[in-house]
């Protein structure tokens, strides 16, 4: 694929979504655009390719058969039996300019296919090193067969003091009676920037499963949108964001019902401490005609500093009458009660905060659907905990 | 009072009944018994004429006209009672206002006029009082956030007031304690008369220790495959449903 | 299955009950809005130099904005200078000096819309200042009220005789560039109602004015000023209708309340302007600001909507929670039929310390209708201890209409503890068939379902109006069973 001009590039830059957009009302895309402006500028060389080395501890701490995508390129790929790995043919336009502009410019668009039952799950890390400002481009492609099922870990790395920008998008087709289970893990460097969009369309009695955690990154923007359009669909999926000071961190999902019946469940659960801004905005539609959909939505948030600030928004949006949706939000604070409890049982005031932090996030890691990935994902979760804890015991002091 | 002959029903495809035929006459009171999944309920619903269920064969008949051309409403005023096995939340609608809405459904239909609201009252008190009720809870809304005994007494509540000619009773007796069973009993035997006849369906003999039945039916696959008097529910409780279903396909 | 749809969708077919025209000359500007149009009905209401000012501005500053998009209805563009921005019963120049004098044409409009002044005035100690079109014709009880300090009375009558107040509270909560519809408000508007509740008085009767928009063409752009100085009460009643016309007819109107501390206000709508008919034609546009000030320390505001009428809806009676343990609350129950489409919802701002809020809608959908919640809970860093609890629920009847939810939350206080709940769902089969094995028919059981549905929201207004609401939502879904 050629490369457009960069003056076609900067033009695309300039219509990232703005904060006059709703859908971008509450995320500021400056220091992306800022990102990417300032690297065709600099005229960069073909990307240096990034060291997984450092990412090793996790692809090592996690049974799964790792696609090493580094800076973009597919660096290495060990497929198990039962999945194979190519190139897409092309990348589709998109709506969007985030869409146009990951189209422009990654190298390789990858393309897994799942055929059965394949008991090792695939992995995907891709990792991103910024020696000097850089932005990175990811696009998969994960098809399932009819009857097919795998689970799917995507790690996202980077490393690095230099500005970067990764900006990914990764599409699921679950075959007729196919099962999909997904776990995506954001680990990104804290002064790095990413916008990614999840696409999956469910098929006649598929199944999707995922859970999706977001602990570093400072300016990140996750959309993940899911189509029924057959029958007997069920869908699940979670997502926990733990943001401390400096980082931005914004959820937004759409389940489009077209059909049903179907089912579709999500569960969004946040711990805000320090200096951060955290947005859940969840979306159901129901079309016409979409009878006996059953849709749920439920966004709760801890909110445990006075610098920071969740946006929750679930929408629903309702065509047709033989439905039952509902969806729940909570803002508030660890259960007093239930701190006092604790600290009569010998735990001092943090100690007490932790195990109640934990146990909130840890509701979320039970569900993990990659069994393999729910270890790594708890020591993860465990360490950002840690660090969020030592904010709210400096503001106390 | 209440003639089924052959009826056979289906829900979703499935077929429940399978030709069951059953007679009640006026003053008897006839308990249904069997496992889970043998059509016990589905009975109930048919007679009171629940649209899930697609009747495809025989005959309901109730005081001589046919019920099953009847819609529920009309079912239910000419004094068919079901008491639900599980008894619908309404938010919002007061119990009282669902009682007197369906008495004065019934009078209406008798060409009675509207009972008056303090005699309705006095009544409600009086009925509330032998089932061990509080009266408050005729200002809450219908069964909303009742726990299951409370339920089950607000239907035995409801046949009371209503003083139906047919009562079908739907596992009332299902998660009561000894208190509510005992409370639930008294009830129905109040209601004992002979120009009305009480059906019972239920999966244990231990309500009709309280309330003692003249006929006992064993109902397995939609069919009755047996029927006795009381001594046969207590066989049964000693013998198990296993017992019921060698001798059903034997 | 089909055919319980179609029985349920026959019940909510009814016509609309208050579509008559009042055949009375009126004496109207003609259409279109330029700075002429305004300083005519500024001086057609003999208004001091100040507030032709302020209109002024006001238009000036409507010709900069749009047209607010955002919400989730559709309709064609609105010709603004096609409408006529006044209309005046003819027999404004010898105004009624009591009920006796007033035109018995209009006072048998009121008897049609179920306003019987003398005896609701007399027997329910109900005082009504009624809006006919854009001038008030007839305020009653105003001497009891006067006994006890308290002021109601047409908007243009306060601004004659006290001009200090209207000075002092007129737009310093909704400001005249606050939005579109506000911002045209503020140009034209025409009468409405003022009340001012002096210190630590109790409003001696609950306070109610009807609104009917009646000329052709003419929008109604009415000014509603409520100030509860400190420790009052006060309760307020409103009830909109409409008679049928083919074509749209604008209605912007713009409410302000001002509680100051220890005060509370109630504010009720009954609302039921002409909502089209099945085909979508005519219909009143209700574009309306509300909203709230607790300005002072323990200050309360309550809104209770009851709206079932107007082709297009978008309206969001709001609480700015400024006072430190100030109340916000708003109850709705919305139902749309037909072609019918609303847009609206609440916003609670918390601000002071310690403010709570509490949220509960309810909106039913039939026919073709499109209805959206839309609602705003924004938590200050500065709010802390702030309450909110939001209950939103939706019953959908048919296969046709539509019922959406657009909730924002915006906190940013760690001690805020904010909890939203929202359900969609059509009325339960399983409801109506306990409902009919008790002997009930289906039309009593869906309105029975319907008003227990509501319950939460009816339960707040006054027991008078509670009873109308009922019978309103019971008319609304009046028909036979198929």
């Amino acid at each position: 694929m050629s490369r457009p001009s960069d003056d076609k590039l900067r033009e695309i830059v300039a219509r990232f979504p703005t904060t006059r957009e709703e859908d971008w009302k509450y995320t500021d895309l400056s220091r992306a655009r800022d990102i990417a402006a300032r690297w065709l500028e600099e005229k960069p060389a073909a990307a240096a390719s990034a060291s997984p080395d450092r990412a090793a501890a996790i692809t090592d701490s996690i049974d799964a058969a790792w696609l090493v995508i580094a800076n973009g390129e597919l660096q290495t790929s060990r497929p198990p039996d039962g999945v194979t790995v190519g190139k897409v043919d092309y990348i589709p336009l998109g709506d969007s300019a985030l869409a146009e502009f990951n189209a422009a410019l990654v190298s390789d668009g990858i393309r897994i296919r799942v055929s059965g039952k394949v008991s090792t799950p695939i992995g995907l890390l891709l990792i991103d090193s910024a020696e000097r400002t850089s932005v990175s481009q990811a696009y998969v492609e994960i098809e399932f067969d009819d009857g097919a099922s795998a689970g799917v870990i995507e790690y996202h790395a980077s490393r690095g003091r230099a500005d970067q920008y990764a900006n990914t998008f990764v599409t699921f087709g679950i075959g007729e009676a196919a099962s999909a289970s997904h776990v995506r893990i954001q680990d990104r460097g804290r002064q790095h920037v990413q916008t990614s969009k999840t696409r999956v369309r469910v098929g006649k009695d598929a199944s999707f499963s995922s859970a999706s955690f977001d602990l570093g990154g400072c300016l990140v923007r996750n959309d993940i949108d899911i189509d029924i359009a057959r029958p007997g669909a069920d869908v699940s999926f979670d997502g926990l964001y733990l943001a401390g000071d400096g980082q931005h961190i914004d959820n937004h999902t759409r389940v489009d019902h077209r059909v049903g019946p179907a089912t579709s469940r999500q569960e969004y659960r946040g711990i805000l401490n320090g200096r951060c801004r955290c947005v859940w905005n969840g979306k159901a539609i129901v079309h016409e005609g979409a009878d006996g959909t059953d849709a749920d939505q439920a966004n709760h948030n801890l909110l445990l500093s006075e610098k920071a600030e969740i946006d929750a928004k679930p929408e629903l949006e309702i065509y047709t009458d033989d439905v039952k949706c509902s969806h729940g939000t909570t803002v508030g604070q660890l259960d007093e009660t239930a701190l006092f409890y604790l600290r009569s049982r010998g735990l001092d005031r943090n100690a007490a905060i932790q195990v109640l932090t934990h146990a909130f996030a840890a509701g979320l890691v039970t569900r993990v659907p990659v069994p393999a990935a729910r270890d790594a994902v708890s020591s993860l979760i465990e360490r950002r905990l840690e660090e969020l804890a030592v904010t709210i015991e400096d503001e106390e002091s | 009072m209440l003639d089924i002959k052959d009826l056979k029903a289906r829900v979703a495809g499935n077929d429940i009944l399978n030709g069951l035929s059953l007679s009640v006459k006026a003053g008897e009171v006839h308990a249904i018994m069997g496992p889970n999944g043998s059509g016990k309920s589905t009975l109930a619903q048919v007679v009171a004429g629940h649209d899930d269920f697609e009747v495809t064969g025989g005959s309901v008949s109730f005081k001589g006209q046919d019920l099953l051309d009847l819609d529920p409403e009309e079912r239910a005023r000419e004094g068919i009672f079901l008491g639900f096995q599980y008894p619908v939340e309404i938010p919002g609608v007061n119990n009282a206002y669902l009682l007197k809405a369906a008495m004065n459904a019934r009078r209406a239909h008798r060409g009675e006029g509207e009972i008056d609201s303090f005699e309705f009252l006095k009544l409600a008190r009086e009925k509330m009082a032998a089932l061990g009720m509080d009266p408050k809870f005729l200002n809450r809304g219908v069964n909303e956030g009742f726990s299951g005994g409370e339920k089950k007494r607000n239907e035995i509540l409801q046949m009371a007031m209503l003083e139906p000619e047919c009562a079908i009773l739907d596992e009332t007796d299902s998660g009561l304690d000894i208190d509510a069973l005992k409370a639930v009993a008294a009830g129905v035997n109040a209601l004992r008369s002979p120009d009305r006849a009480i059906v019972l369906v239920t999966h244990y003999q231990r309500l009709l220790d309280y309330v003692e039945p003249d006929f006992v039916h064993v109902l397995s696959q939609g069919r009755i495959v047996r029927s006795g008097d009381k001594t046969l529910a207590l066989e049964l409780e000693e013998k198990g449903y296993d017992w019921v279903r060698e001798a059903a396909s034997a | 299955m089909a055919t319980e749809t179609e029985q349920l969708e026959s019940l909510v077919n009814r016509r609309y009950e208050h579509g008559f025209v009042t055949d009375i000359a009126t004496e109207s500007l003609p259409p279109g809005l330029d700075e002429d149009v305004v300083r005519a009905i500024s001086a057609r209401k003999n208004e001091p130099q100040w507030l032709l000012e302020w209109r002024l501005q006001a238009y000036r500053q409507w010709l900069e904005m749009d047209e607010p998009e955002w919400a989730h209805v559709h309709y064609p563009k609105i010709d603004y200078n096609a409408i006529s921005y006044f209309a005046a019963p003819k027999s404004d120049d010898d105004r009624p000096k009591s009920l006796d004098e007033v035109d018995p044409k209009l006072l048998e409009t009121y008897d049609k819309l179920g306003i019987p002044l003398h005896e609701r005035a007399r027997l329910a100690g109900v005082a009504v200042d009624a809006v006919f079109d854009s001038v008030s014709v007839a305020t009653t009880f105003k001497e009891k009220l006067s006994e006890a300090g308290v002021i109601f009375c047409s908007f243009s009558e306060a601004v004659a005789e006290h001009p200090e107040l209207v000075r002092q509270y007129l737009g310093s909560v909704v400001p005249r560039r606050d939005n579109y519809f506000a911002a045209l408000n503020s140009a034209v508007f025409s009468d409405g109602s003022f009340v001012y509740v002096p210190k630590g008085v109790r409003c001696p009767m609950e306070l109610s004015t009807y609104f009917r928009i009646n000329a052709a063409n003419t929008g109604q752009f009415e000014r509603t000023l409520v100030v509860a100085d400190e420790g009052s009460y006060v309760s307020y009643l409103e009830g909109c209708t409409a008679p049928m016309r083919d074509e749209n007819q604008l209605h912007a109107a713009v409410v302000e309340l001002v509680a100051l501390e220890d005060a509370e206000i109630k504010y009720s709508t009954v609302q039921n302007w002409y909502p089209g008919d099945e085909n979508g034609k005519g219909g009143i546009y209700n574009f309306v600001t509300k909203r709230g000030d607790c300005r002072g320390a323990n200050s309360k505001i309550s809104w209770t909507q009851v709206e079932t009428g107007s082709a297009i809806t978008w309206k969001y009676p709001s609480c700015l929670l400024r006072g430190a343990n100030s109340v916000g609350e708003f109850y709705s129950v919305a139902v749309t039929n037909n072609l019918q489409q609303a847009d609206t919802g609440t916003k609670m701002i918390h601000i002071g310390p310690n403010t709570s809020s509490t949220i509960v809608s309810k909106g039913i959908s039939a026919g073709r209708a499109q209805q959206a919640y839309r609602g705003l809970v924004k938590v200050m860093p500065q709010a802390r201890g702030a309450r909110n609890h939001t209950q939103c629920d939706s019953l959908l009847i048919g296969k046709d209409c539509g019922a959406h939810t657009f909730p924002y939350m915006e906190i940013r206080n760690p001690s805020a503890k904010v909890e939203h709940e929202a359900t969609t769902s059509k009325i339960s089969a399983n409801q109506l068939f306990y409902c009919r094995q008790r002997g009930i028919s289906e039309e009593d059981a869906v309105n029975m379902i319907v008003n227990g549905f509501c319950k939460e929201v009816f339960k707040e207004l006054p027991m008078e109006f509670a009873v109308e609401a009922q019978a309103l939502l019971n008319v609304s879904l009046e028909g036979a069973v198929g």
